[in-house]
């Protein structure tokens, strides 16, 4: 048989493409740092950056495990809820004299523990992905709400409740804290083989599963990484805020999905990375601090986030189209 | 009048472009193509080509995967847009730019994959965009009834009320069929129709295009089997590699001419059958019965091909899908090299040593919109791998090599296994299989849509895993394939084992006889 593929210079049509949408999206995160360096005096001074890069990060490090779920074509609305709630837990847990390391673990097993219902709920249960995450909003808020009686629980570690205000190399701790989740996230998503599951499943689960994918599994992990990922941000927040309550956190699910919208996730399933809903982070959070820095009412806020949100993935969506 | 001229009458007054068309004398150029032309980025699908099809004929087009016949069809359906060149349609130059211009001019098309709403029912696909209303309200009954009438008057005996999604694909194609035959339809083009029907099927379709021509229909047909195209067709024009490379009235042409058109080279045998000698029972299936199949016993031995022929919906894939622990088999006993086994779900199939390349590429083959070589890949990412890590290069090595050795018509492993052709689709999910290996490989429908020079291949690949010591069940609804090939035939009917044959052991009529069950 005459060989008849021909190799030609698009070799690499979609890396390159992704390539061009990851600068696109610095070259806007730049873009905003010079604007607001100019007509803001406040902008550049390290206060203020290392409060951006603080607030960001919390957002990031939600975005990255939303993703991974939105990869598998589903949705995570529960992880604002859990942030809350892992505060209440650390909160309490500490009050109860239990050891801060043994602390943490535990409310990190507790997001396991949420990630891992969902995992049944959506498997076992048949439940909409949205349904179950929706549902347990709600309840989490709830539970946490019962724990503290509607109030707050105050943490009085000193060593803990510093750590969200240090720095090292001059960086915040909290900064370091995405890398420390990103690095793995990255090898896990785009390096080993359960990231090219999380894609075939959002893709066409029946095919993945024919292929001999445990999709199943697949899904489990997808909520429970995102769930662990939330619990993870709750100790957080914990630190930075230095209490426990239920109703911290309040509409992060949000700003999480956006991030992963904004960082060329595709609702769809089956499109993203892990770079991306980073910068959608920083990108979010610098709109929100420079908002702050203008005066600008915080109900702008919200409106300007949503026109970003449709303006990026519109011209996302031009992308696409133009490659087909 | 018919039903089917009653609501292409509808038509007819809604729109007076359609009447353009009509008064175009059989014989005379209805549709010119100059230099038309399409690119898809760097891949020219279609190179600049002229071609003329006159009012009334059945005008076939042939040529290997990817050679650029979709591209064809939804240049002139409005589905894509073109990126040079002329169309003429009744000797004045048009856009063809949306779906709805070729639709209110009369040129509609059944596309090679079926795209109509799989949670509609019959009668909603037939009516969609065009529904039967009174003050607003959609006229659901009178619709169905409509529908039913149409189905009827076309002899497909399709239910009008059911669901789309619950029919075959074969079945699914007909209504498309029967969608396009009903809107008034000037010019009409078959997309390969017949790759996933059946012959009964395909005669009820034959003789729908045949009617069709008579009340004056250019019809343009698609097909990668040429004793359709010599059966039907007035003039045929090849495509190779996007060039138009001919047009042949089909009295002064033969079939060695039109491949050799096509492929640029001929081939002297297709059916690729070698003597290989029959070794110990791989897997024998006792009693299996499940959802779609009953009480089905077979031995599939290594170096033979099993063949299950059978109408659409007799149960065959059911059957592979059962074996493969895809769905509960709820009595039964399956033995592996001797040994009783219980397989209760994919990768207890896929351990043993069972590869499945499932029938419907689009539902249950590929993960369209992700690159070709995760595709490809995607049944030995833990072989690829060290630890948690894939290995790239190993990655890389394992898709291009299926990329080669199936002559997969694409520029890079990472382009989405949506953009390539419907034949190079089924090739991925048949490399797919190839890079893992296995004992025993179910193909079912493996060569839809599959040019006759990689059928060939294909073939011959078979003949190269039997001689490895494989064996394999090849699953078809095309009757000299599985004639020729099999080892052992078995008929399906009604989820039932009707019948069992060597090697050209009954005739053709015999088989079909058994399948129809007359
Ligand atoms: N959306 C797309 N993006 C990029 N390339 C495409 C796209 N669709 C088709 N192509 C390319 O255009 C060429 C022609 O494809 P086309 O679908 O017309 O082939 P075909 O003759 O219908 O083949 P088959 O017999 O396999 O159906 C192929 O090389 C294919 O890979
Ligand atoms: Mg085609």
């Amino acid at each position: 048989m005459t060989i008849t593929t021909t190799e030609s210079p698009a070799a690499a049509p979609r890396r390159g493409m992704n390539i061009l949408f990851s600068l696109t999206l610095i070259g806007l995160l730049l873009a905003l740092w010079i604007a607001l360096g100019i007509v803001t005096v406040s902008f550049w001074t390290p206060l203020n950056i290392s409060n951006l890069l603080r607030q960001g990060a919390m957002t990031a490090i939600l975005a990255v495990g939303q993703t991974f779920v939105i990869i598998t074509a589903g949705i995570d609305l529960s992880v604002g809820a859990i942030v809350g709630f892992s505060t209440v837990i650390l909160a309490w847990l500490l009050q109860a004299g239990v050891p801060l390391w043994i602390a943490i673990v535990i409310t990190l097993l507790m997001g396991v523990a949420i990630g891992a219902f969902h995992g049944f709920g959506i498997v076992r249960m048949g439940l909409p992905p949205f349904i179950i995450t929706l549902a347990t909003l709600t309840s989490l808020r709830g539970v946490g709400l019962l724990i503290t009686n509607g109030s707050t629980i105050s943490i009085n570690n000193e060593g803990f409740t510093n750590f969200a205000r240090a720095d090292f190399l001059g960086i915040p701790s909290l900064f370091w804290m995405v890398i420390l989740v990103a690095v793995p996230a990255y090898v896990f998503l785009h390096l080993s083989r359960w990231g090219r599951y999380l894609f075939a499943v959002g893709s066409n689960s029946e095919a993945a599963r024919l292929s001999g994918v445990n999709v199943n599994r697949t899904i489990y992990m997808a909520y429970i990484l995102s769930a662990t990922c939330a619990a993870f941000v709750g100790v957080l927040l914990a630190s930075r805020i230095g209490i426990g309550n239920a109703t911290q956190a309040e509409g992060w699910e949000l700003q999480a999905i956006a991030s992963s919208v904004i960082g060329g996730t595709s609702l769809f399933g089956a499109v993203g990375s892990v770079h991306g809903p980073l910068i959608g982070a920083f990108i979010l959070a610098t709109i929100n601090n420079g908002a702050n820095l203008l005066n600008v009412n915080s109900f702008w806020q919200r409106i300007i986030t949503g026109l970003l949100i449709i303006v990026i993935v519109y011209f996302d969506q031009l992308r696409r189209r133009g490659s087909r | 009048m018919t039903r089917l001229e009653d609501i292409a009458h509808r038509h007819d007054e809604a729109s007076a472009l359609l009447t353009e068309g009509s008064r175009v004398p059989a014989g005379a150029p209805i549709l010119e193509l100059k230099g038309l032309q399409k690119n898809y980025g760097y891949v020219q699908a279609l190179k600049p080509a002229t071609i003329t099809f006159l009012a009334g004929e059945i005008h076939a087009i042939v040529g290997e995967n990817g050679a650029g016949k979709s591209t064809l069809i939804k240049l002139l359906t409005g589905v894509i847009t073109r990126t040079a060149g002329e169309v003429l349609w009744c000797g004045h130059p048009v856009a063809l730019s949306t779906p709805n211009e070729a639709i209110a001019r009369g040129i509609n098309a059944v596309h090679q994959e079926v795209v109509l709403c799989p949670h509609l029912s019959v009668a909603a696909n037939l009516f969609l965009g065009d529904e039967v209303e009174r003050h607003g309200l959609m006229r659901k009954r009178q619709m169905e009834k409509m529908a039913q009438s149409v189905l009827d008057d076309l002899g497909f005996y399709l239910p009008a009320a059911a669901e789309l999604g619950s029919l075959t694909i074969g079945q699914q194609q007909l209504v498309a069929t029967a969608r396009a035959a009903m809107r008034g339809t000037q010019f009409l083009i078959f997309d390969e129709p017949t790759a996933y029907l059946t012959r009964q099927e395909s005669a009820q379709l034959f003789k729908l295009i045949r009617r069709l021509q008579s009340e004056g229909v250019t019809i343009v047909y698609i097909s990668h089997r040429m004793e359709e195209v010599f059966e039907l067709a007035d003039r045929v024009s090849v495509l190779r590699d996007g060039t138009h490379v001919g047009t042949r009235a089909i009295g002064e042409t033969n079939e060695n001419e039109l491949i050799a058109l096509m492929i640029n080279r001929s081939i002297e045998q297709i059916y690729h059958k070698e003597d290989i000698a029959i070794g110990a029972p791989i897997l024998e299936a006792r009693g299996l019965t499940g959802p779609g199949f009953e009480d089905i016993s077979l031995t599939v031995r290594a170096g033979e091909i099993v063949g299950l022929y059978g109408l659409i919906g007799a149960g065959r894939s059911e059957f592979a899908l059962g074996l493969y622990g895809r769905q509960p088999l709820s009595a039964g006993e399956v033995h592996w090299m001797g040994r009783k086994v219980k397989i209760r779900n994919e990768r207890d199939a896929m351990e043993l040593g069972i590869a499945l390349a499932p029938e419907s590429r689009r539902d249950q083959g590929l993960c369209l919109n992700l690159p070709i070589g995760l595709n490809i890949n995607l049944p030995v990412f833990g072989r690829l791998s060290r630890g948690p890590v894939i290995g790239r290069a190993e990655e890389a090595a394992n898709a291009d090599r299926q990329i080669r050795d199936l002559a997969i018509k694409t520029p890079s492993r990472r382009v989405p296994a949506s953009s390539m052709s419907g034949g190079n689709q089924q090739k991925i999910v048949i490399g797919k299989w190839l890079s893992h290996g296995a004992k025993l490989f179910i193909f079912d429908e493996p060569t839809v849509g599959v040019d006759v020079g990689t059928k060939a291949e294909i073939y011959r690949l078979f003949a190269k895993l039997l001689k490895e010591g494989a064996g394999i069940i090849l699953i078809s609804s095309y009757l000299p394939e599985v004639y020729e090939l099999a080892d052992r035939l078995h008929v399906f009917r009604g989820g039932r084992l009707v019948g069992s044959h060597d090697f050209h052991a009954a005739t053709h009529e015999d088989v079909l006889g058994e399948a129809i069950g007359v």
